[in-house]
């Protein structure tokens, strides 16, 4: 709860320093808050703010989750510098949404409400409707705000709709007597309905398909950082969100709707993997390629064990810093080349070895190759549904292969030509280097020692 | 003494790294002075390797660290006479073929060399893993250096292609692979090589994770319908690339065939699988030995003549183990596919040699064009043909004894399959000796030939040591066969408990 506090304050703070100089200090305010709100989320917490016991539980779960988006935001806000250098006028109001799209998520962590569910996600849902269109004279940034808000009112309504049928039949808000009417009523038609609604709806939030429409359009027309944002700890957080409530609240009646996740997860990974390969253009191959992660994270709900929050975690860490290392380097090329098709990455290995290997390694870690954490995350995922679903990992498998051949193609534009289409005097700052280094660092280390996950974030 | 085995793995590893970091024109040099230390510790090692061990100290040289109590995995080194066979071939090849590139001025020298001590250090450690995760993270560790190899200096006009269909191609394989050993893996108590054999898995079980796991080795080996991708990546990589490619990591299939295919799932092996998979295998020998006979190509000559050897290798394996499998205990497959991958070894990275010696002489891959250079070139011509002959397995050559035990094994399981395997020695010695006689004799382009110089001290040098090779096998083969045949006997012996 204080970390929560100390991240809206953080962010309100950013919201008026765009009075001074245009908001240029937003940025470091924010590194200064989140790094003090992570500081903060090691410590064992206050036991002053007991009375919300029955609106949200700041578990070890939710710490941990906290933990790993407060590291990724922080990652992103230090990219951020070169990233909005020309959205002068707006800075401060940018970092302050992604802070307060962050305290959405952070709520999402610990809900133990519906109530308190459905207010996490319109924090972290309404910022980022803004965010989406934060190009105001690029047409595909308005379309990809307007797409956005539209659709995710659908999903807002979806959830309502689904809370309230939950509310009907089950008399109360709260996860843990949801939890105990799921278990001793599991035929109520009613109740059943609410759950898949809401299914339905988060579906949507985590972009699993056939939910996930919007988010090619929507990843391609935000600003990259954005985009970067979204892909990164808004997954985390919906994806968090689902996993409480399908394995706290809905828990008693599973095999209701395993089988109905079973078929978004197998729709997911083969079309979102297809579509991936027909593409041309890094940006929106890398959403296609966030929308196939949803499907493998989707994993986790099968045959699940006393592992499966942790293996959660690992992998949306892990794919945490995969998707900053691979939007720092398409930030990058963006910014220099205004478009981001895979002819625009030829021969940055040439000009900008590090930014073209931290990228490389961050796909290779997307796509399962072993030494990365990737891999361990992807092992951790398929050897735990082996048990439940072997058909889905099959599937998921078929899925990473495919996955495979379109990040090739990305590593192939930046590696194998001869001569550069990038000017040397253009250099990468230093932020950006430090970062690549701590990314490629963090990739591998994890990859080879993964139980320093564990001890690294009290588990 | 296990510090021995751990210098061995982190050697390669540490040294790409600092190759890696000199960018100086003189990094080869310190590439093979690398190479050359780790041959040397491998000497050392076999200098003082318990040939005939006991069941209990079958394993030499172990290394048994925790490593993820999430996993159950644990950092297990070891070496038995598989590996030591295995691990002889890699770290005497990788000096030459270091050594092989001496005389070319290769772009980004030191990520050249350094990729190719890194694919060293996943060949090590693919061949002293004693630990499925650990097997299957090196296994791809290998993956990585060889594709940058294949696509930053493969031939200019075809790299894009052929490096994502060789990426993909090995790559779904191997996910399958890890797929398998998951299943496995969740039946058993651990990642360990003895809870992986153990586990309990029914007929229908064992056969749904033999396919998985066969998938991968017979894309990488390759057997019949899974080599598409193989002449390509052959011809096209650069001449260390191929002898990387076939000379040694194909052998990484061969080794998990045995090692954890056979002991792993020994119901299917006995019942159906086994024998589509031998007929597959004989299909891949004929198949690949009627097609080099009409390439033009000489690296897709090599390229097909390869494939058709591993077809043999793969049918001796499985022709053993099923033979062992209905009640007759019979190593010699394996034995036998043993001492040809350590013989093929030797002769597929002299032949893919000799091809870039040739093309350097006639700028040219097509051996129509060819013609006339044993006048001009009598080392040369002398030291080719050893390296033909020991391919095609004449007696008294490192090819000929593999072969034999080979199809010896292939006819204990069935007269006409042996029969039909047989075909290979015949037709292998129509392409390799059609390749060597337009290469080498008739009437030659006038102008090429007078300006076409023998060999250089260079490529005297690794020809010479790799022709060594195949005459001091053909006549001494029997060490290589006590070396490897106790631990054979071990995994033929899991197999059938």
């Amino acid at each position: 709860m204080s970390v929560l506090i100390i991240v809206f304050l953080t962010a309100v703070i950013a919201l008026f320093s765009g009075v001074f100089e245009q908001g240029k200090f937003a940025r470091y305010i924010g590194i200064l808050g989140l790094i003090i709100a992570l500081y903060v989320s090691f410590m064992p917490e206050c036991s002053f703010f007991d009375h919300y016991k029955h609106m949200y539980e700041y578990s070890a779960n939710a710490a941990l989750f906290t933990k790993i988006s407060i590291v990724t935001t922080l990652l992103l806000f230090f990219l951020g510098g070169f990233a909005f250098s020309n959205h002068r006028s707006h800075q401060s109001e940018l970092y302050s949404l992604m802070l307060f799209a962050l305290c959405g998520g952070i709520v999402l962590f610990g809900y133990q409400n519906l109530v308190t569910m459905f207010l996490g996600v319109e924090i972290l849902s309404i910022p980022l409707y803004v965010m989406a269109g934060a190009n105001k004279t690029d047409l595909r940034s308005n379309e990809a705000s307007i797409k956005y808000f539209l659709m995710g009112a659908f999903a807002t309504g979806f959830l309502l709709f689904g809370i309230a049928f939950i509310y009907g039949s089950a008399g109360s808000f709260d996860l843990y007597k949801i939890h105990d009417f799921g278990v001793a009523n599991t035929t109520n038609v009613m109740f059943i309905l609410g759950v898949l609604l809401i299914l339905c709806a988060l579906a949507f939030k985590v972009a699993l398909a056939p939910f996930h429409m919007w988010s090619p359009d929507v990843y391609t027309g935000s600003p990259s950082l954005i985009t970067a944002f979204m892909a990164s700890v808004v997954k985390i957080s919906g994806f968090f969100a689902l996993f409480r409530l399908m394995t706290i609240g809905f828990a008693g009646v599973t095999h209701e709707w395993i089988n109905v996740l079973g078929v978004f997860l197998i729709i997911t990974l083969l079309l979102a993997n297809v579509m991936g390969l027909a593409q041309t253009n890094a940006k929106r191959m890398l959403a296609y390629s966030s929308v196939s992660h949803a499907g493998y994270i989707g994993l986790v709900f099968f045959g699940m064990t006393s592992l499966s929050t942790y293996n959660l975690a690992f992998y949306l860490f892990a794919y945490s810093l995969s998707t900053v290392g691979v939007f720092m380097c398409l930030i990058w090329v963006e910014k220099l080349k205004r478009e981001t098709s895979y002819g625009a990455f030829k021969g940055l290995a040439k000009t900008e070895p590090l930014l073209a290997t931290a990228s490389a390694i961050s796909m290779l870690s997307m796509a399962g190759v072993p030494l990365t954490a990737g891999f361990m995350g992807k092992f951790a995922l398929f050897s735990q549904a082996m048990n439940g679903a072997a058909f889905l990992v099959l599937v998921a498998v078929l899925g990473s292969a495919l996955s495979i051949a379109y990040y090739l193609r990305l590593i192939i534009a930046m590696f194998f030509f001869k001569e550069s289409t990038f000017k040397s005097s253009e250099k990468v700052t230093l932020t950006y280097n430090i970062i690549a280094v701590v990314v490629i660092a963090a990739i591998i280390i994890l990859g080879i020692f993964p139980d320093l996950f564990a001890r690294m974030f009290g588990l | 003494m296990s510090c021995l085995l751990l210098t061995l793995l982190l050697l390669p590893l540490v040294g790409s790294g600092l190759v890696f970091a000199w960018k100086n024109s003189s990094s080869k040099y310190l590439a093979l002075g690398i190479a050359l230390v780790q041959m040397l510790i491998t000497f050392y090692i076999l200098s003082d390797f318990d040939f005939n061990p006991t069941v209990d100290s079958v394993l030499q040289h172990e290394i048994n660290y925790p490593w993820s109590q999430f996993m159950k995995s644990s950092l297990h080194f070891g070496i038995d006479g598989m590996s030591m066979l295995l691990l002889l071939l890699t770290n005497i090849l990788a000096p030459i073929i270091i050594l092989s590139s001496f005389n070319e001025s290769v772009n980004y020298r030191n990520t050249f060399y350094g990729l190719i001590l890194l694919m060293q250090f996943g060949l090590v450690g693919v061949f002293t893993s004693l630990d499925g995760l650990l097997f299957y993270i090196f296994w791809e560790v290998t993956l990585i250096p060889i594709w940058f190899i294949a696509g930053l200096w493969g031939q200019e006009n075809k790299r894009f292609e052929f490096t994502t269909k060789f990426f993909v191609y090995t790559f779904v394989g191997s996910l399958f692979m890890l797929a398998g050993l998951i299943y496995v893996y969740n039946h058993s108590a651990s990642f360990a090589l003895t809870d992986l054999y153990n586990a309990q898995l029914n007929e229908t079980q064992q056969t749904v994770v033999f396919w998985f796991i066969f998938f991968a080795f017979a894309v990488k080996l390759p057997v019949f319908p899974f080599h598409t991708w193989q002449p390509d990546t052959y011809t096209y990589s650069p001449t260390q690339g191929s002898m990387l490619l076939s000379g040694i990591m194909l052998k990484m299939a061969v080794y998990g065939v045995m090692r954890y295919l056979l002991p792993i799932t020994p119901l299917p092996i006995a019942g159906i699988s086994g024998q589509i998979v031998i007929i597959l295998a004989i299909v891949g020998i004929v198949h690949g030995a009627l097609i080099a006979i009409i390439q033009t190509d000489m690296k897709r000559i090599i390229a097909y003549s390869s494939f058709s050897h591993v077809g043999l290798m793969v049918a001796g394996i499985f022709a053993s183990a099923v033979v062992t499998l209905r009640g007759t205990f019979n190593v010699e497959g394996a034995e036998g596919a043993l001492v040809q991958t350590f013989a093929h070894g030797i002769n597929v990275v002299g032949l893919f040699y000799c091809c870039d010696i040739l093309y350097k002489r006639f700028k040219s891959r097509d051996i129509r064009q060819m013609g006339g250079l044993a006048k001009v070139a009598p080392k040369f011509a002398v030291l080719f043909l050893i390296i033909i002959l020991g391919s095609m397995g004449v007696p008294l050559t490192n090819g000929f004894i593999g072969e034999f035990i080979l199809l010896k094994s292939v006819y204990d399981f069935n007269g006409t399959a042996a029969v039909i395997a047989g075909l290979t020695v015949i037709l292998c010695a129509v392409y390799l000796l059609r390749f060597y006689g337009k290469a080498m004799f008739g009437e030659g382009d006038a102008a090429v030939l007078s300006t076409a110089k023998d060999l250089s001290a260079v490529e005297f040098s690794v020809l010479a040591s790799l022709a060594v090779f195949v005459i001091l096998l053909g006549i001494f083969p029997q060490p290589v066969i006590d070396m490897v045949s106790s631990s054979v006997k071990f995994i033929y012996q899991s197999m059938v408990s």
